[in-house]
């Protein structure tokens, strides 16, 4: 599904040169649950960004669900993104002049679907997180744990092979982190999604089937953990 | 009651540069527009104003409203002056006193199109009477009984055949332009030339006014009866400086009501711009001003916190309207003054009023577009402030 | 094909209502304001565009306060090419106070509203003002100004013909007109020049004799340049020379003597449309620092740069005409009103269909650059730059 090879990044902050991503190879198989973890300032974030086409590799050649994205163009990166990735972030992003039902059918507006499919997928995603009941809250109105879903929801709406989670439970209590790992462990293993979850926290990771670590720009070594 | 330091105020509007920068422009160019109409109304009642004389009379006839407009025959001009011992009396015995004729002329301007010059026949006395003030800028005075004029100063540049040597036509008549002449006042928007020999040209035998000094003593309410019931004369008698500020009336304050009228409207536009500004302010800072708050500033302080910087922030506006504005000091524009019908040439005044009505005008903007943000700033509950979202 | 979400478009406006409605309103205040200006200058123009092609003024050579022979009236009917012709008299005077200012006119009233078709009599018959010496038609808009009706009695104060005894110039209305073009004006008063002229051989009253202008009817086919050619080789040695002009350039002659005027309201015009762009642009750039965020997600979701463009350059537009079309509506329902305040000195006073067309365009214009700038920088923002950024 995912594969990096000889990957290299580095931000420019005024004269500094800080390198984050240091000839990374990556192999991620279809299906897997993945966590990254690593200490802060590890690249944990930027490797996320470059697997979902926010972000361009400085060297290196970066495959994802079949598609080159070192190679395409800013319009073909984000067609790419709208049919096969769904992004998870920490701090929810949703847009909060529009209410969740709004904010899950957003992915939906840039495929040819009539408003009546949009209003069916749209409903059965947030049916899924088990929100169907808030329709029509606008975030303001909801808990961080239930934001965190309406979110997951707008991830899965265009059922996209790969999503991409960055500390998806960073902020939450303990009670609503663990049902939002649940429920992404339910995508993996009900829905055949391939999930790679960047996080800090070992008690999440442990819900995933394999956890990469990163430190320094350059992966440490992987966990041969069999999915459960 | 500590007090929220100025420097405060100041980072702020620097931190939120394009905000700043925008909103003083706006301001600036608001105050621009109206003080630039101010300028233009006090340029042109300066010009009038200023030279009338107070020490000299105007003599209309009743009900007159301007010189045009009123007609004194040569008998009774003949009666006015003879028979008056009102009239003040010079160290030869002659009396302080000339018959003027006055009639707007068209005339082609020398960049296209037409308009009305004022031509002022006048007596030998007028020149005793105007004295030192008027000046021969090029050539002579015309002579009496010539068919010669003198033009005023402003005229040259503008008006066709106005150039020393040239000719003008009135009616079947040509006149000889001999002189140009200066004197403070509209007068340098006119041509002058002998009374009697405009009257012939023009077949208008009569006279618009007479001019005057009562004699020491006299008051203006003694000569008005004297003219009505003696003379049988029914005037109109006013100081120089009266009557020119009576011909600038309707001009003056079409300007003054203009100015008005588009500092009201932009005024309006300009203070929603700044409550806006302010709001947006008040949004990026309301975290800060929590805790504020919580430290023990008190709500009022917060609130002329803000308030002062609205009013300085418009204070800037202001400055940079004055800073446009002042460059039009002293140009010169003319127009038609529809009282009179005439031309005249004046140049813009950008007086102290002036720059006073443009502060005033933007610490008003301040206050009226600052009061709102500032009662909400002030009205912020520590704990809903300080939460973060 | 592009896809802009339109509902974010609204919501965004509807985010902070207030500040929303403070930038409409005063958009709409500003374009109000540029309306009137405008039609405040073409006005000035109305009366030359209008005027007639078949008629020509007789005005003496020197000033139009010099007043011509009343006998010239039989030597300019023997000129060839000439159909008709009635002499005007300013009269010059003032009704109660000085301030109410409105013209009146003596004029040969048995040709009067035969030489100006556009005059239309609404009340009141042309028979009963012949009738009457004493008689006078007035506009339309003078009757309602001053609550004048048919059959009153208008004492007018001469101010250029005084009468000996002190009083008034008593009128009685015998007709109200109204008029077709906005060439003559709908705030006059006519009355006979027999009695003007009457009234000063009596000794009633005083002033200068003669007339002020003659107006000229062409017969049909005529050459205006021929029969002004004419007219004025017919006076040239005096007493009084005249000069003749077509009724167009006699109207522009007062247009002309204005000056500077289109161009100091044109200033005042670019001031005030300079000071409600910086107005709209703060307002949009405020709204796009609050929704760098929003544009970062749309761009992760797969939204391209140009949607995100164009949703904040949209909701710029549409302010803009929202403004814009209330300012428009508020100058096209005062218009008016204020055309009644200062007909006399701005006849024709209209706000007209290219002046609505300009100043939409105007709001279009302000609405696309003030969204130009902020729009650019959310479209070209690092994705993921824009979702850490703190607003």
């Amino acid at each position: 599904m995912i594969e990096l090879n000889g990957v290299c990044k580095s931000y420019t902050r005024g004269s500094e040169t800080l390198v984050v991503l240091d000839h990374l190879d990556l192999h991620v198989d279809r299906k897997s649950f993945c966590a990254l973890m690593g200490p802060s300032g590890s690249g944990k974030s930027t490797l996320l960004n470059l697997v979902g086409g926010l972000d361009h590799a400085d060297a290196g050649t970066v495959q994802v669900a079949g598609h080159t994205l070192d190679t395409m163009t800013d319009g073909e990166l984000a067609r790419f993104r709208s049919e096969q990735v769904g992004f998870v972030f920490q701090g929810f992003n949703l847009i909060p002049v529009l209410t969740a039902y709004q904010n899950v059918e957003l992915p939906l507006l840039l495929s040819p679907l009539s408003r009546k499919r949009r209003r069916e997928h749209a409903e059965y995603a947030l049916e899924l997180v088990g929100l169907k009941d808030r329709l029509r809250h606008r975030p303001g109105q909801l808990s961080g744990g239930q934001e965190q879903r309406v979110a997951i929801a707008r991830a899965l709406v265009t059922d996209p092979a790969l999503i991409l989670a960055d500390e998806p439970t960073g902020d939450l209590d303990r009670e609503s982190a663990d049902q939002v790992l649940t429920l992404l462990l339910r995508l993996n293993q009900e829905l055949e999604k391939t999930i790679l979850m960047v996080t800090h926290d070992a008690r999440a990771a442990e819900h995933a089937g394999q956890v990469i670590q990163l430190d320094k720009g350059r992966l440490l070594e992987e966990g041969l953990e069999t999915p459960a | 009651m500590a007090l929220v330091p100025l420097s405060y105020n100041l980072r702020s509007l620097l931190v939120r540069r394009s905000a700043t920068l925008l909103t003083v422009l706006g301001i600036g160019a608001t105050v621009a527009v109206v003080s630039g109409v101010l300028a233009l109304q006090q340029g042109f009642e300066r010009l009038f104003a200023e030279s009338g004389r107070e020490d000299l009379l105007v003599v209309l006839r009743k009900g007159a409203t301007d010189e045009g407009g009123s007609v004194i025959t040569r008998a009774q001009a003949d009666t006015l002056v003879k028979s008056s011992t009102e009239i003040a009396v010079d160290p030869n015995g002659r009396p302080e006193a000339s018959l003027e004729s006055y009639l707007a002329v068209r005339r082609p301007k020398l960049d296209g199109g037409e308009t009305n010059v004022p031509i002022r026949g006048v007596q030998q006395a007028t020149f005793r009477i105007r004295g030192e003030r008027l000046k021969i800028v090029e050539g002579r005075r015309f002579e009496m009984g010539a068919d010669e004029v003198m033009v005023g100063r402003k005229l040259i540049g503008r008006i066709q055949d106005c150039g020393l040597g040239q000719v003008i036509v009135f009616n079947t008549t040509p006149f000889r332009v001999v002189g140009v002449f200066d004197y403070d006042g509209p007068f340098s928007s006119e041509i002058w030339g002998d009374v009697d020999r405009f009257a012939e040209a023009l077949e208008r035998k009569v006279y618009n006014r007479a001019i005057l000094k009562l004699a020491p003593g006299v008051t203006v309410e003694q000569f008005s009866r004297h003219l009505e019931d003696d003379l049988q004369l029914p005037s109109d008698v006013l100081t120089e400086r009266d009557f020119l500020m009576g011909q600038t009336r309707a001009l003056s304050n079409m300007l003054l009501f203009l100015g008005g009228v588009l500092g009201l409207i932009m005024g309006i536009a300009a203070i929603f711009t700044a409550t806006n500004t302010m709001l947006a302010a008040l949004a990026a800072r309301t975290h800060e001003i929590g805790i504020l708050l919580s430290i023990g500033f008190r709500p009022i302080t917060i609130f002329c916190s803000f308030l002062f910087e609205a009013i300085l922030l418009c204070l800037l506006g202001g400055l940079v309207g004055c800073l446009i504005t002042l460059p039009l000091h002293g140009i010169e524009t003319g127009t038609i003054n529809y009282q009179t019908f005439t031309e005249v040439a004046f140049a813009f005044q950008v007086t102290p009023r002036v720059l006073l009505v443009a502060i005033s005008f933007s610490t008003l903007l301040g206050l009226l577009g600052g009061a709102w943000p500032a009662w909400r700033a002030a009205r912020l509950a520590p704990t809903v402030a300080l939460r973060r979202h | 094909m592009i896809k802009v979400p339109l509902r974010l478009v609204v919501k965004n406006l509807l985010r902070h209502p207030v500040r929303s409605i403070l930038t409409v309103l005063s958009l709409a205040v500003a374009v109000f304001l540029l309306c009137l200006l405008r039609s405040l200058v073409v006005s000035l123009d109305a009366g030359v565009r209008e005027a007639r092609s078949d008629r020509l003024i007789v005005q003496s050579a020197v000033s139009l306060f010099v007043y011509i022979p009343q006998s010239y009236d039989t030597k300019i009917r023997q000129v060839e090419g000439v159909e008709d012709v009635c002499s005007w008299t300013w009269f010059g005077g003032y009704y109660q106070e000085q301030s109410n200012f409105f013209a009146q006119f003596a004029v040969d009233s048995d040709r009067l509203l035969s030489m100006y078709p556009e005059m239309v009599l609404v009340e009141g018959s042309e028979a009963d003002f012949l009738a009457d010496r004493r008689g006078c038609l007035i506009g339309d808009q003078l009757a309602s100004a001053y609550g004048f009706k048919l059959g009153d009695s208008i004492p007018i104060i001469g101010s250029l013909f005084p009468r000996t005894d002190g009083g008034t110039w008593d009128f009685q209305v015998k007709g109200i007109y109204t008029s077709t073009s906005s060439n003559v004006d709908r705030k006059t008063l006519f009355f006979h020049y027999k009695y003007l002229q009457e009234s000063r051989d009596t000794g009633a009253a005083s002033g200068p004799s003669n007339v002020a202008v003659f107006v000229v009817r062409l017969m049909d086919g005529a050459r205006p340049e021929e029969v002004m050619a004419r007219i004025d080789a017919l006076f040239e040695n005096g007493p009084q020379r005249v000069q003749t002009t077509t009724e167009a350039a006699f109207q522009a002659q007062f247009v002309s003597m204005v000056g500077n005027i289109p161009l100091f309201v044109s200033s005042l015009g670019g001031g005030v449309f300079l000071a409600i762009l910086l107005a709209v642009i703060n307002t949009m750039l405020m709204a796009a620092r609050e929704q760098v965020q929003d544009s970062g997600i749309m761009k992760a979701l797969g939204f391209t740069n140009l949607s995100v463009f164009l949703v904040l350059l949209l909701q710029s537009l549409l302010l803009a005409l929202a403004g814009g079309g209330l300012g428009i509506l508020a100058a096209l329902g005062v218009a008016d009103s204020i055309a009644e305040m200062i007909g006399s000195q701005f006849p024709g006073f209209a706000v007209t269909g290219e002046t609505v067309l300009l100043a939409a365009t105007l709001s279009i214009v302000i609405g696309l650059v003030a969204g130009l700038t902020p729009g650019l920088r959310l479209g070209r923002l690092n994705v993921a730059q824009s979702m850490r950024a703190e607003v």
